[in-house]
């Protein structure tokens, strides 16, 4: 068994392109990654200015988190991904805990219970960081067993995914709980579950969904899929923001109204313009070009997940990566299907680009992770 | 091997692993394609549809009202003009809680029940999302500070500028200009399709008088404004517009100054008084009184306003005295004698002795002249056609009448447009009633008995008249035949305006030119003939007209009437707000017109005045209708009579009286009996 990484840099030496790369592998950052990031932040401030009506204190504040979120990513960047390794159970003890303190003292703010305000620190939702915290887990968890997972520890592996979801749904976070599900399921399917156990749940689930619809599911729930069938069965209620986002994107054409120009949001007709349906405000100004320029700018940060993925040295890093990239992708799609009318309406935003805090710095601490990944495995190695 | 087996499995857990990213990627790739296939089929396929979804979400075209077309006098006094009030406007799709923001509402200004009523009827009725929808109407200036000051509290909430009617004269027009107020949900659909456009951001309408009557004229053309809204319904952008065409114009026959001088004539009588200028039929004054405010109407009457307005039995101010008919009583003798005249059935020389009741042959019911029940007695001795008009003799018109038969009397008449509405532009006025043998076959499935020519022939009976028709009657004498149809506009936008007239009405036609004459100086006889030595032999209206007035300048044509009153309901009899007997007594009329027999000035004016419960043509009316011709003749046309030559004429009737005094002419039909008597006047 050869190392290639170590082929590969021995061939290097002297070379000038390879001592770039060692400089960017001393501060832990992934060039590619780092640009796709920028690129995309930099798009989300321009369209969150023409969404906000050139609100500059919102931008400035978008800013700020951004910067923030840099910041954190570099700093996890730092630590080598098998500290996350040896304390992911860990790290996911003290997740439960504070869940657990929130379910106790938490703050309300938007209908969700899920703040934590805490004394001497600034108030933040323990449930975002359960997003990355599970994988972390399910990462640790699969990668020390043998793969494709066996149905016990499939069966473990739900337990310790569904604790804190739990949690999460009695705070009434249910679009977190989702996400906190979704990047411990993405390790679950990485890590080789058999397609037969993929098939059966997904059946189990579409069976169960019908008694979902009739007997759990919350009125304003049922009304988001009703509205999806048909948004016009309550054109100025529970279907006014689908079709009105629905009319922005179409009206916007291929090559968009202009920056600023767009009538649908400047005259305020596309509610959440600033938050989860700031695709829309995109799709009317930049029309299908926008969106397609937007989509490439995913694309290749995704891509650059799979590579690192790919890449990565050892199962947990691999699982982990795989987890957090595909976790994005879940974000980006949802929103977007959603926002155009593929998906029933679920409150999540569009990443890096519409208005948020917490969430942001959890999207950071991400990709922190995966530079991480990526520039710390010869070490690790060897 | 141990170490080796695990490595092994390393490698096959990393290629499950990469086959698994695989998909995973492949997967993001076909999701990536369907969302995109997606937008192509939003922003290509179906941009057509969403382009047109989104102007039609910000552009709105609205109407932009036309202002509505003045009304002067003729002189150029505005009787109705638009002034700017400031009204409280909801947009109720701004309101978070309607009743709530009432409710904060009424403890900042006036906010009644009615108005709330008013305005959720308003709510109800069509209209555009996001619209204003008017709350209270003319806003004081403390209310406005009041709002203003708490607009935070009052999202939704706003004060609208807006031009609305106002009446100067307020109760003097109230009847004849009329008013305009909102339009109901009838009259809406009573508006053509085209007209439901130009009504577009319109919310008045004329209701009664000349409002109604000119609607079109006065209403102009509605103008358009391509805006752009917010999701709020404010508007952001003014980006098209047509400007609307003001109505136009309109100057009336009728003079301010003389409707005053006729409102305060009639003192505090109720009644009318309608003057016509004869040379136009341009209806000078046309007074209802009492009126009432129209410029309560404009902005919606409160209910308690308008409960007064209705419940008001014995006032009636919102009925029109002047369009609606009563029985004309001995106003129409003038118009009999000359019909007599023009059929032979009298001549200057006819007369007959009066014994003070009439008989038909046969019949020992007797008809009584009005002078009957007096203590010196009844009848006036020799009386030929001048001395019946200007002593009001009822038994030698009993005779004429009776001589004549209702055929020929109902054929006569109506050329005077008794029975008719012959007013071009009054379209809402009352026809009366000229009775005929058809008219009571029809409406009463009776004959015709001799005994309702009896009654017809001194106006009562049967026959009804307005005030309207009686002052036209008295225009077509005072123009010896030449008929003119009464009419109240004169000018749409300083333009003479020529009425369409489909059904023109011919002049009277009399052999002999010289009976408009005679029926004239008899006319003047009632107001001029002065008292002497011989019995009933003055004009029953000189005492309070030409004696109370030595100075006339001018002389003065009429006829006094008095008509029984009919029909008062229970209710008011029993009230006891008025005495009742003050509503038991007959109604007084007098028809007029002058300057009468002067060669070189035609009569300038003919009036009909209708007192009710005036008791007496001659005393209340008579006095009444000299004001209005004093006010027209004297103040505002300033005829100078001393420069007016008025003995130019020879007389007629005069000189036929003496020649009457000595002959002896007389009915055979008058006959003596002694059943009860019938007072008539």
């Amino acid at each position: 068994m050869i190392n290639q990484d170590f082929i590969r840099q021995s061939a290097g030496l002297g070379n000038r392109r390879s001592r770039y790369r060692t400089l960017w592998r001393l501060i832990h950052t992934d060039p590619p990654l780092l640009v796709g990031i920028t690129l995309l932040c930099c798009f989300g401030l321009f369209v969150l200015w023409s969404a906000s009506d050139g609100d500059e204190a919102i931008v400035q504040r978008q800013s700020l988190t951004m910067l923030i979120g840099f910041v954190v990513m570099f700093i996890v960047a730092q630590f080598n991904v098998h500290l996350f390794r040896q304390w992911a159970p860990s790290i996911y003890a003290v997740g439960l805990g504070l869940l657990l303190v929130v379910l106790a003292v938490g703050v309300e703010a938007n209908g969700a219970r899920s703040w934590l305000d805490l004394p001497g620190l600034p108030s933040f939702q323990p449930s975002e960081l359960m997003k990355f915290v599970v994988p972390m887990l399910m990462a640790w968890y699969l990668a020390s067993r043998p793969l494709p997972p066996r149905f016990k520890h499939v069966f473990w592996a739900a337990i310790m995914i569904m604790v804190p979801a739990a949690l999460i749904v009695v705070q009434n976070d249910t679009g977190t709980a989702i996400m906190v599900v979704m990047s411990g399921v993405f390790v679950v399917l990485l890590a080789g579950i058999r397609w037969r156990i993929v098939i059966m749940g997904f059946t189990a689930l579409l069976l169960a969904s019908p008694a979902w619809f009739l007997f759990l599911a919350q009125e304003h729930q049922k009304n988001r899929i009703l509205t999806f069938f048909n948004p016009y069965r309550d054109p100025t209620g529970a279907g006014y923001n689908i079709i009105q986002s629905q009319i922005a994107i179409g009206s916007g054409g291929i090559y968009g109204k202009g920056y600023g120009e767009g009538a649908q949001s400047h005259l305020d007709f596309i509610p959440e313009s600033n938050t989860d349906f700031i695709l829309a405000v995109l799709a009317e100004e930049f029309g299908l070009l926008g969106v397609m320029f937007l989509i490439a700018l995913y694309l290749f940060v995704l891509m650059r997940g799979c590579v690192i993925a790919f890449a990565a040295t050892d199962m947990f890093s691999r699982l982990l990566a795989g987890s957090i990239t595909l976790t994005f992708f879940f974000y980006v799609f949802v929103n977007m299907a959603m926002v155009s009318g593929l998906l029933p309406v679920i409150g999540l935003p569009l990443p890096l680009i519409s208005r948020g805090g917490t969430s942001i710095v959890t999207l950071f601490i991400g990709f922190g992770l995966l530079m991480s990944i990526q520039t710390h495995k010869t070490a690790n190695k060897i | 091997m141990n170490q080796k087996w695990q490595l092994k499995d390393h490698e096959a857990e990393k290629q499950l692993f990469n086959r698994r990213l695989i998909v995973a990627a492949v997967l993001i790739f076909m999701l990536f394609v369907a969302l995109i296939a997606k937008l192509v089929n939003l922003q290509i396929y179906q941009y057509d549809y969403f382009s047109a979804r989104s102007d039609g979400n910000r552009l709105h075209s609205q109407y932009v009202p036309p202002a509505r077309g003045l009304i002067f006098d003729r002189n150029g006094q505005l009787l109705a003009d638009n002034q700017p009030i400031f009204n409280l406007t909801v947009i109720k799709e701004q309101v978070a809680d309607i009743d709530v923001t009432l409710e904060y509402l009424s403890t900042l200004i006036r906010l009644t029940t009615d108005d709330i009523d008013q305005f959720n009827n308003r709510m109800e009725r069509n209209r555009v999302p996001f619209s204003s929808v008017p709350l209270r109407y003319v806003l004081t200036d403390e209310e406005k500070s009041k709002i203003a000051v708490n607009s935070h509290l009052l999202t939704g909430v706003a004060i609208e500028p807006q031009f609305v009617r106002h009446y100067p004269l307020a109760d003097l027009t109230a009847h004849s200009v009329g008013y305009v107020s909102e339009i109901n949900r009838d009259e809406l659909n009573d508006l053509t399709d085209d007209q439901k456009e130009n009504y577009g951001g319109t919310n008045h309408i004329g209701k009664t008088g000349i409002e109604r009557t000119y609607e079109d004229l006065l209403h102009g053309i509605v103008g358009y404004e391509l805006v752009e809204k917010n999701n709020m319904g404010q508007v952001m952008r003014r980006l098209d517009r047509t400007d609307p065409v003001a109505g136009k114009s309109l100057t009336l026959h009728m003079d301010g100054q003389l409707q005053i001088a006729a409102e305060a004539a009639l003192g505090d009588f109720r009644g009318a008084v309608v003057a016509i200028d004869p040379a136009t039929g341009g209806i000078l004054a046309m007074v209802s009184k009492p009126g009432f405010d129209p410029n309560l109407f404009v902005t919606g009457i409160s209910s308690k306003d308008y409960s007064v307005l209705v419940t008001d039995e014995i006032n009636t101010p919102l009925f029109d005295r002047t369009t609606n008919p009563y029985p004309p009583g001995s106003t129409v003798k003038p118009f009999l004698g000359l019909g007599g005249l023009q059929h032979g059935l009298v001549d200057y020389e006819f007369a007959i002795e009066d014994p003070g009741y009439f008989r038909l042959p046969g019949v020992s019911y007797r008809w009584g002249d009005y002078t009957l029940r007096t203590a010196i007695g009844g009848g006036h001795g020799h009386t030929n056609l001048a001395k019946a008009i200007y002593q009001s003799c009822d038994t030698f018109f009993y005779d004429l009448g009776n001589r004549m038969g209702i055929d020929t009397i109902h054929n006569f008449m109506d050329q005077f447009g008794f029975g008719a509405n012959f007013a071009l532009d009054i379209r809402y006025a009352r026809t009366g009633v000229l009775p005929s043998r058809e008219w009571k076959r029809a409406s009463r499935g009776e004959p015709w008995y001799p005994g309702d020519t009896i009654n017809s022939s001194i106006g009562q009976g049967y026959m009804w008249a307005t005030p309207l028709q009686l002052a036209t009657a008295a225009a077509i004498v005072a123009n010896k035949g030449k008929v003119v149809q009464p009419r109240m506009l004169k000018e749409v936008e300083g333009q003479e305006y020529v009425p369409l007239n489909e059904d023109p009405v011919p002049d009277v036609m009399v052999d002999d030119p010289d009976y408009w004459r005679y029926i004239e100086e008899a006319m003047t006889m009632v107001v001029h003939r002065p008292y002497s030595d011989q019995f009933r032999d003055y004009g029953t209206a000189f005492e309070a007209i030409a004696q109370a007035d030595r100075d006339m300048p001018y002389k003065m044509a009429g006829k006094s009437g008095s008509a029984q009153v009919v029909g008062i309901s229970q209710d008011v009899l029993q009230s006891t707000d008025i005495i009742v007997s003050d509503l038991n007594k007959d109604h007084g009329l007098f028809i007029s017109f002058a300057p009468a027999q002067n060669p070189n000035i035609a009569p300038q004016i003919a009036v009909a005045v209708f007192v009710e419960n005036g008791e007496h043509g001659s005393s209340v009316a008579g006095p009444i209708a000299k004001q209005v011709i004093d006010k027209y003749l004297i103040d505002i046309l300033q005829l100078d009579f001393a420069a007016i030559d008025t003995n130019a004429e020879p007389l007629l009737a005069e000189t036929t009286l003496s020649n009457v005094e000595t002959s002896a002419g007389s009915s055979s039909s008058v006959d003596s009996g002694t059943s009860e008597s019938q007072p008539y006047d």
